[in-house]
């Protein structure tokens, strides 16, 4: 079976209004995002965190709402955690001065104690995270440093193995894929169609992202390198657009298979994968786009702009696109 | 068979070999939990549960415990249970270690600011202590001698003192674990897990835990240091002797159906022998200043202490054990005697077993030994509210929380001291002031130095006036850890036990004899449950999309790529395999993101090829030979699937070390995968391939359209 063979779309010949889409999607994006309201989870600011699950159809979000307010639980929120019979409650009271897991006892006691019988598997505790403030700055802190030095990684190891304008041209992909899916993320979120706090889990899929996205990247960067010994008389911009071309059978059938692997996580993988996997999805479709109509874009923006290369007349090598051989090409 | 192809047949069979043999006992451990979980679960007395599970343990524990090790462990989020994680209170520990009537208003006033930026901040509590205490306390002249006073004529400048706090907070965190990990005890069964995470830091895993407020009260409740004095004393005996015939009774009663059978009272028989070598060795007296607490422990080689060995032919006729083999002595004896056969029992003076079947006992000091094995039995015992009745009430039974260092079991068993102890303390633990290990000079053999406040040195210079030449046991949190018998009276605060096995057993004792200094400020600072359900839940739901979603990227490959498609196929089975027996042999656990890791993984590898065989398909359509086709689609699709998959790595690495707990299990699964990718998607594939072509054929499908077919 074969879908793509010998294309020859001239990907480049748009780029300039791609990259105003995706400046736009990127700026508009973050800007929806922050007025939005980022939910942070617990991991991040601290407190507790308890998920119940009720005999079917015994509670409603209103009536747990009044039984924590009538036991004096003041400070919390609460939602629907997956079927309808499960809730989240987020206890913020008090988790700094009273000492930690006091209060997940309180609520689930509560909760219990208004319940007609009251026996403990018609209430049944889900899970509990109690986090306290200290632990919660240090895994932000964390996950922050995990993610701009993963960046930074990146960029010295692209920059190393081909050129320094394409690691620069891989970072502002990732860039751009970690924004987009952090934004739709957050959205999603506040629209109330997934449940995805921003918290530990969300860094991991986050940092994924990052991998898929470089992943893509490097691949076509690959092709442009090997064309460049190839075709010497080749001008930039359709050496770099046969290159996209070269591996846009490959590009297209990994998108299908990883996406269909993300997309049933999604649909079947359950409360606690779920939102990983649609993190995933989401900056993987991103990657995807990225790879072609931001790195490789950028790069031959780069050249044209900064290095003053004639991208569609003869390469002057020398000067220009100076490409060390890939030394593992065998 | 030419010498490539026998390479490339082990290549293929060797990983599989090594998958099975890695993977089998993750499969045995889990079937002997179930097992050994179906087992417990019919019976609901716990003493009966307790001598179940020893059965169990006999005849399955050694190959369970076995298989456990070398199994891949599974996290708590897939299994259920309680993690969480305790760190020292910094900020309480100074409170500590401050003398409490010297904490003025200036010491409060640092203490105040420094809480709060310790909260604010993510810097460490006694560095912001010693800067707000430059701050406010110095100028107001104030310095830090004012506020501590560390027992410790050594201690000569600000530095000392900080350091001090340093070691304090570490040696929090041990006694913390001592006290803890004694406490878990309780929840054996279900393989509580207790580690020290750097150095401030306890994290305690404890699976499939349903009662998580009993948990935490376990956790957070103060750990107490008390003084008792010692009473292995007849009266005990007694008493132990009266739970014997009680629980015949009680079994007789049962085995008759209730019909009043009475039996005849078993007959003194001779003393029953124990090959045991007795080398009490008295700690000399040393040192000229202060005075010691020798501990006499006894060397005792126990050759075969809990078998107790039938008496010897030409014992008399009212011998009950005569004309019996050794074992069934033994089951004999186990059946007159339900309680005290669970232990030793033998006289402190010469080390012989002392006979229960006796109407008396006499006078002296016994002392008290029980195999690990049986402990659970005994403590089930101990605590059903009838024979807890028949111990004098002013009596405290407490095992040690250390097994004996000086016994060596044959069977290679721990044994356990345990003690019958005064049950009103005579000394709380508060009164000591600092304890630390040391060697002594002319012997060279480790010391537990223990200095105590003036109050306590006048009550303990009375208590050890009383009891000269008896034992005082270190009790913490109702644990002994320590019964020294009291070489003299004791006066001045300080005192020295000997007896300590080496420097660690010391350092042991010595942390614990602080907690009376120390309260052991240690608080949970997170806490996770999964309750059983979202456990099951999420496992069934996880594995199940995650089945679905492998099937359906198999599927989309054998249909597009063909022959070569399923041969990438067969490389993900292998992928897979060997993730998981790399896992099973570092010991890593698989958790949620360690599953979403694995998928990825199996993405990757089949986006890798992809790539192979695009550019396979890509030299055929050129006009190459099939031969040269896969040797140039292998080639040059190498330097792409490098590169990607190291970038992806370095993404792991980073992942790893910044990460905590779920995370690093996800990162786990993705270096080890990508490093398995590049094995089974480049080289096995490869070699299946070349296996196929060598042996003949001269085509190979990758899919392509049949008019660039090779």
């Amino acid at each position: 079976m074969e879908f793509f063979r010998n294309t020859k779309i001239d990907f480049l010949s748009k780029r300039k209004t791609f990259f105003f889409v995706s400046f736009v999607m990127v700026v508009g994006g973050m800007i929806a995002a922050l007025l939005a309201g980022i939910d942070y989870g617990i991991d991040f600011t601290g407190g507790t965190e308890i998920a119940v699950k009720y005999k079917e159809g015994s509670a409603d979000t209103e009536s747990i709402r009044k039984t924590l307010q009538d036991a004096g639980i003041s400070r919390f929120e609460l939602k629907s955690y997956g079927a309808p019979n499960e809730f989240l409650i987020r206890a913020q009271d008090d988790v700094a001065t009273a000492g930690t897991a006091a209060v997940s006892d309180n609520v689930l006691k509560s909760l219990r104690a208004a319940y007609p019988g009251a026996d403990k598997s018609d209430v049944e505790l889900l899970k509990v995270d109690t986090i306290g403030p200290k632990v919660g700055k240090e895994l932000a802190t964390n996950a922050v440093i995990a993610i701009i030095l993963s960046i930074i990684a990146i960029l010295i190891y692209v920059a190393f193995r081909f050129e320094f304008v394409y690691g620069l041209g891989a970072v502002v992909a990732l860039l751009h894929d970690v924004v987009v899916a952090f934004a739709i993320t957050v959205l999603f979120n506040k629209a109330g169609l997934i449940n995805l706090e921003v918290n530990q889990a969300l860094i991991a899929a986050f940092l994924t992202v990052l991998g898929f996205s470089i992943n893509n990247t490097v691949i076509i960067f690959d092709r442009i390198r090997e064309n460049l010994e190839n075709y010497k008389n080749m001008s930039f911009v359709p050496l770099v657009n046969k290159s996209i071309n070269d591996t846009l059978a490959r590009t297209v059938n990994t998108f299908l298979t990883t996406a269909l692997a993300l997309m049933t996580i999604v649909l079947f993988g359950g409360e606690v994968l779920q939102g990983f996997a649609f993190t995933m999805l989401i900056g993987f479709i991103a990657g995807t786009y990225s790879s072609i109509y931001i790195s490789s874009s950028f790069v031959v923006w780069f050249m044209e702009n900064v290095r003053k290369v004639d991208v569609y007349g003869k390469l002057d090598r020398p000067k220009g696109a100076k490409v060390k051989v890939a030394s593992s090409s065998v | 068979m030419k010498q490539g192809q026998l390479g490339k047949y082990l290549l293929l069979i060797l990983p599989l070999v090594i998958a099975v043999w890695t993977l089998y006992p993750t499969y045995f451990a889990r079937s002997l939990k179930s097992d050994r979980n179906a087992m417990l679960e019919t019976v609901s007395d716990s003493v009966e549960r307790a001598q179940k599970l020893q059965t169990w343990n006999e005849t399955n524990g050694e190959d369970y415990q076995d298989y456990k090790q070398k199994a891949i462990k599974f996290g708590l989020d897939l299994e259920g249970g309680m993690y969480v994680t305790m760190a020292v209170d910094l900020v309480k520990l100074i409170e500590e270690t401050a003398q409490n009537d010297a904490k003025d208003e200036v010491f409060l006033e640092v203490m105040e600011k420094t809480k709060a930026e310790a909260l604010a901040t993510q810097d460490d509590a006694i560095d912001i202590f010693v800067k707000n205490f430059r701050e406010i306390a110095v100028p107001q002249k104030r310095d830090f001698f004012d506020y501590f006073d560390l027992g410790d004529l050594e201690l000569t400048n600000e530095e000392d003192i900080v350091d001090k706090l340093r070691e304090n907070s570490v040696d929090a965190v041990d006694q913390a674990m001592q006290v803890l990990s004694q406490r878990i005890n309780k929840y054996k069964v279900s393989e509580p897990n207790i580690s020290k995470q750097g150095n401030d830091r306890i994290v305690l895993e404890i699976p499939g835990v349903t009662n998580e407020s009993e948990v935490r009260d376990l956790l957070q409740t103060t750990a107490r240091l008390n003084f008792h004095l010692v009473r292995n004393n007849s009266e005990i005996v007694s008493a132990f002797a009266e739970v014997d015939d009680y629980l015949k009774a009680e079994r007789e009663r049962k085995e008759n159906g209730g019909s009043a059978a009475i039996e005849e009272p078993p007959v003194a028989a001779d003393t029953v022998a124990v090959n045991a070598d007795e080398e009490p060795v008295v700690a000399g007296e040393v040192g000229e200043s202060t005075d010691t607490t020798a501990r006499t422990d006894d060397s005792l080689q126990l050759a075969e202490t809990d078998t107790v060995t039938a008496a010897e032919e030409d014992t008399t006729n009212e011998d009950p054990y005569a004309g019996l083999s050794t074992e069934e002595a033994e089951a004999k004896f186990q059946k007159e005697h339900p309680f005290t056969s669970l232990f030793a029992t033998t006289l402190a003076s010469n080390g012989q077993q002392i006979n229960y079947d006796a109407p008396s006992f006499p006078d002296v000091e016994y002392i008290f030994r029980i195999p690990e094995d049986k402990i659970d039995e005994f403590e089930a015992l101990m605590a059903r509210p009838d024979i807890r009745g028949m111990i004098p009430s002013k009596f405290l039974i407490s095992i040690e929380a250390n097994p004996n260092q000086y016994i060596t079991d044959p069977s290679g068993r721990e044994w356990f001291d345990f003690w019958s102890l005064e049950a009103e303390a005579s000394l709380t633990g508060d009164v000591i002031v600092d304890a630390g290990p040391n060697f002594d000079p002319t012997t060279n053999s480790p010391i537990v130095q223990m200095t105590m406040n003036s109050e306590g040195s006048d009550r303990w210079a009375a208590i050890t006036g009383a009891n000269v030449k008896k034992r005082i046991a270190i009790v913490l949190d109702n644990r002994v850890y320590s019964a020294p018998v009291v070489q003299q009276r004791i006066t001045g605060g300080q005192s020295q036990i000997t007896g300590s096995k080496d420097i660690k057993e010391a350092r042991i004792l010595a942390i614990v004899l602080k907690a009376g200094a120390l309260k052991a400020p240690v608080e949970i600072i997170e806490e996770r449950i999964v309750g059983p359900s979202l456990g099951e839940d999420s496992i069934k739901n996880g594995v199940q999309a995650s089945v679905a979603a492998f099937l359906l990227v198999l599927l989309f490959m054998a249909i597009y790529y063909a022959a070569s498609g399923m041969v990438a196929d067969l490389a993900v089975f292998f992928n897979v395999g060997l993730i998981l027996t790399l896992l099973a042999a570092f010991g890593g656990t698989l958790t949620l993101p360690g599953i979403a890791g694995l998928i990825l993984t199996i993405g990757m590898a089949v986006d890798a090829n992809i790539l192979i065989f695009e550019r396979v398909r890509e030299e055929l359509s050129l006009g190459r030979s099939l031969r040269s086709a896969i040797d140039e689609g292998y080639g040059k699709a190498l330097s792409a699937i490098l590169d990607s998959n190291i970038t992806t790595f370095i993404t792991g690495v980073i992942l790893f070390y910044f990460g905590s707990g779920p995370i690093q299990g996800f990162a786990v699964t993705l270096m080890i995968g990508i490093i398995m990718t590049l094995f089974t998607a480049i080289m096995v594939t490869r070699a299946i391939i070349e296996l196929y072509l060598s042996r003949g054929a001269t085509g190979f499908n990758f899919g392509q359209p049949k008019h660039a077919a090779a």
